[in-house]
């Protein structure tokens, strides 16, 4: 029985490579608001953590931020960016644990 | 003003070649005045257009002028006593509740005895169709400065309709806060996270009662992040120690990756019994101490993914880790001997963000027993791993699983989860604060488990779920006495409510 489960862990674990990419919020995030947002970037680095969930919702429903970021992501985009940044926003869920520096 | 200028300049350009067609007197322009002209007539237009531009702002009078900076200087005011009240409140606090129903049945057990001595009893049944528990955690942290940080949770865990506590040398410090008892708050864990400044290596030291229950990779089934520096098949329990961790990525390039140093204390010996200097040493086991070391990092090309090398040596277990009592007729507490734990653990959340989370968890056990054993009345000699103390002991288990996220939005996403994991007949571990009473990650045996979470809102979840163990050796989760064959059998059905803000 043992044996039989490791074998389909490892059959799943050569098929899942496959499966299609979508590019999701932790990716736009990436890719787009850390362009300008790094160090030596355009402006400062931003952390999802620096404001809380619905702050996030907020900032960006009310246009706040101060370069217009229509011609660098639909509104889709940044529907699914808002929700990266919630869910990591500086009242999510943390890990747990003796914290490693770096 | 607009109309004037641009008419001048119709007619400038008008009367220039009037006079060119003409021919009688060429008035010739240089080019270049021609141009500063022109130049000169845009510059003004701009400012004509800025001028009216001007008009359409609305200037506030002077009374709405007052008010607006009388408004400002309130507004001020406020945040002032709101970032005051913020910075005074050193503890952000957090909280969880838990209400639990099971179903428990536990066949050709034995008595309760014989499943710690093996024997065989005509008495074999053991259940309990509806056993409801409440769990309360108060979770706090704080980011004290830039390199400290606290955590702390305190928990209250109890069954419905009961209020005292398990006398069992199972219930010990190592799992206050995760065994059902009295209404009254346990210290879960407690610690600081310090990163010394101004010294060449990445260096964290974490001291205090640890963040080491719920280890990966109980957090799928618990729907929430990491809770512990261990992997959970080699250790599920409140510790106090210190942990220092060395921090690899600048020097791998592989992220989180780190390595640790662990030191704690699983048994203090002292005087339970004497009611002066109770502080001092009994004489009887001594103290249990443990050293441990880690390797752990997410592992390349897959983000989110944990991989941890483990090594643990415990020097002189106790036969009983409650210590002597006299009230309760135990022994003499007796130092059995010293145990090793290895493990590997690898795990990747959200594969390729196809939706699963697969893990696969090895662990295996040495013990070194000194030949020495306790005597229980009833029991009989308990060494470690065996009656006498005389051989060393080698266990190991498999423990494996995964977690899928169903694409249905409109039910938030539910997941569904298996598991399994095999021990071997002398497969140890320190997982004495599992969350499931029965410790199944301890079984010298088969367990199956599948599970389903269904999330009603980010702070809210129901999970309903199946676990079946097929023990094939006795004292599961014991590091004394002989493991014996047995057939027992534990069925657990269970529906849970967690909320958690
Ligand atoms: C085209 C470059 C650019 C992109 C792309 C961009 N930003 Fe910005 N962002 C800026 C600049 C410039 C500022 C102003 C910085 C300053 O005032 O110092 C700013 C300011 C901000 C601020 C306010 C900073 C503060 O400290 O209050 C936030 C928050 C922010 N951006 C978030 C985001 C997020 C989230 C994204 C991705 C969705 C993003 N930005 C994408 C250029 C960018």
């Amino acid at each position: 029985m043992k044996y039989r489960f490791i074998g389909g862990m490892v059959i799943g674990f050569a098929l899942f490579p496959a499966i299609f990419v979508l590019a999701d919020g932790a990716d736009l995030f990436a890719r787009k608001c850390e362009f300008c947002h790094r160090i030596e970037g355009q402006a400062a680095p931003v952390n999802p953590a620096d404001k809380a969930g619905i702050v996030w919702v907020k900032y960006f429903k009310r246009g706040r931020h101060p370069v217009d970021l229509g011609k660098i992501l639909n509104d889709e985009e940044l529907r699914s960016v808002v929700l990266y940044l919630q869910e990591h926003a500086a009242d999510s869920d943390r890990p747990a644990m003796a914290a490693i520096p770096n | 003003m607009k109309k004037t200028l641009l008419s001048l300049g119709v007619m400038l350009v008008w009367a220039g070649s009037v006079f060119a067609g003409v021919g009688a007197e060429t008035v010739t322009m240089p080019a270049d005045v021609y141009k500063a002209i022109l130049e000169r007539l845009d510059s003004l237009q701009q400012r004509v257009n800025d001028l009216e531009q001007e008009k359409t702002v609305v200037q506030p009078t002077r009374e709405q002028y007052d008010k607006l900076s009388q408004d400002v200087d309130n507004i001020y005011d406020t945040l002032d006593e709101v970032e005051t009240k913020t910075l005074q409140d050193r503890i952000n606090f957090g909280a969880e509740l838990r209400t639990r129903v099971d179903n428990y049945s536990f066949d050709n057990m034995g008595t309760r005895t014989d499943l710690l001595t093996g024997m065989e009893s005509t008495n074999d049944d053991g259940h309990d169709d509806n056993n409801w528990s409440n769990r309360f955690r108060l979770n706090m942290d704080a980011e004290i400065s830039n390199s400290l940080s606290f955590h702390g949770r305190l928990a209250v865990y109890k069954n419905w309709g009961d209020s005292d506590y398990t006398e069992s040398d199972l219930y010990v410090d190592i799992n206050q806060a995760h065994r059902p008892g009295t209404t009254s708050l346990k210290l879960d864990r407690a610690y600081i996270d310090w990163i010394p400044q101004g010294i060449p290596v990445p260096l964290a030291l974490t001291i205090g009662r640890h963040p080491s229950t719920e280890g990966p990779p109980f957090e799928l089934k618990e729907n929430r992040l990491r809770q512990s520096t261990y992997p959970a098949l080699l250790i599920d329990l409140e510790t106090d120690g210190i942990v220092g961790t060395i921090g690899l990525e600048q020097y791998t390039s592989l992220k989180n990756s780190a390595f640790r140093l662990a030191y704690g204390i699983g048994y203090h010996s002292d005087f339970d019994n004497s009611d002066s200097f109770s502080f001092l040493d009994d004489d009887e086991a001594g103290d249990s101490t443990m050293f441990a070391t880690f390797l752990e990092s997410e592992m390349p090309g897959l983000p989110a993914s944990l991989a941890v090398l483990s090594y643990i040596h415990i020097d002189d277990v106790p036969s009983s880790f409650r210590g002597p009592n006299d009230d309760h007729g135990n022994p003499a507490n007796v130092n059995l001997g010293d145990l090793d734990l290895y493990g590997i653990h690898l795990q990747v959340d959200d594969l390729k963000k196809s939706g699963f989370d697969l893990f696969v968890s090895w662990g295996a056990s040495r013990s070194d027993p000194n030949g020495k054993f306790a005597t229980y009345p009833g029991y009989g000699d308990m060494g470690l791993l065996t009656a006498d103390g005389q051989d060393k002991k080698s266990g190991s288990s498999l423990y494996a699983g995964l977690r899928y996220k169903l694409p249905i939005e409109m039910l938030n996403h539910p997941k569904i989860g298996f598991e399994f994991n095999h021990g071997s007949k002398y497969w140890i571990s320190m997982g004495n604060a599992s969350n499931e009473l029965y410790n199944k990650l301890a079984t010298r045996g088969d367990v199956y488990e599948i599970y389903y979470i269904q999330p009603v809102s980010r702070h809210l979840f129901f999970r309903t779920g199946y676990t079946r163990i097929n023990y094939d050796y006795t004292l599961s989760g014991y590091h004394t006495g002989q493991p014996v064959s047995t057939d027992a059998e534990l069925e657990n059905y269970y529906l849970l409510m967690d909320c958690r803000f």
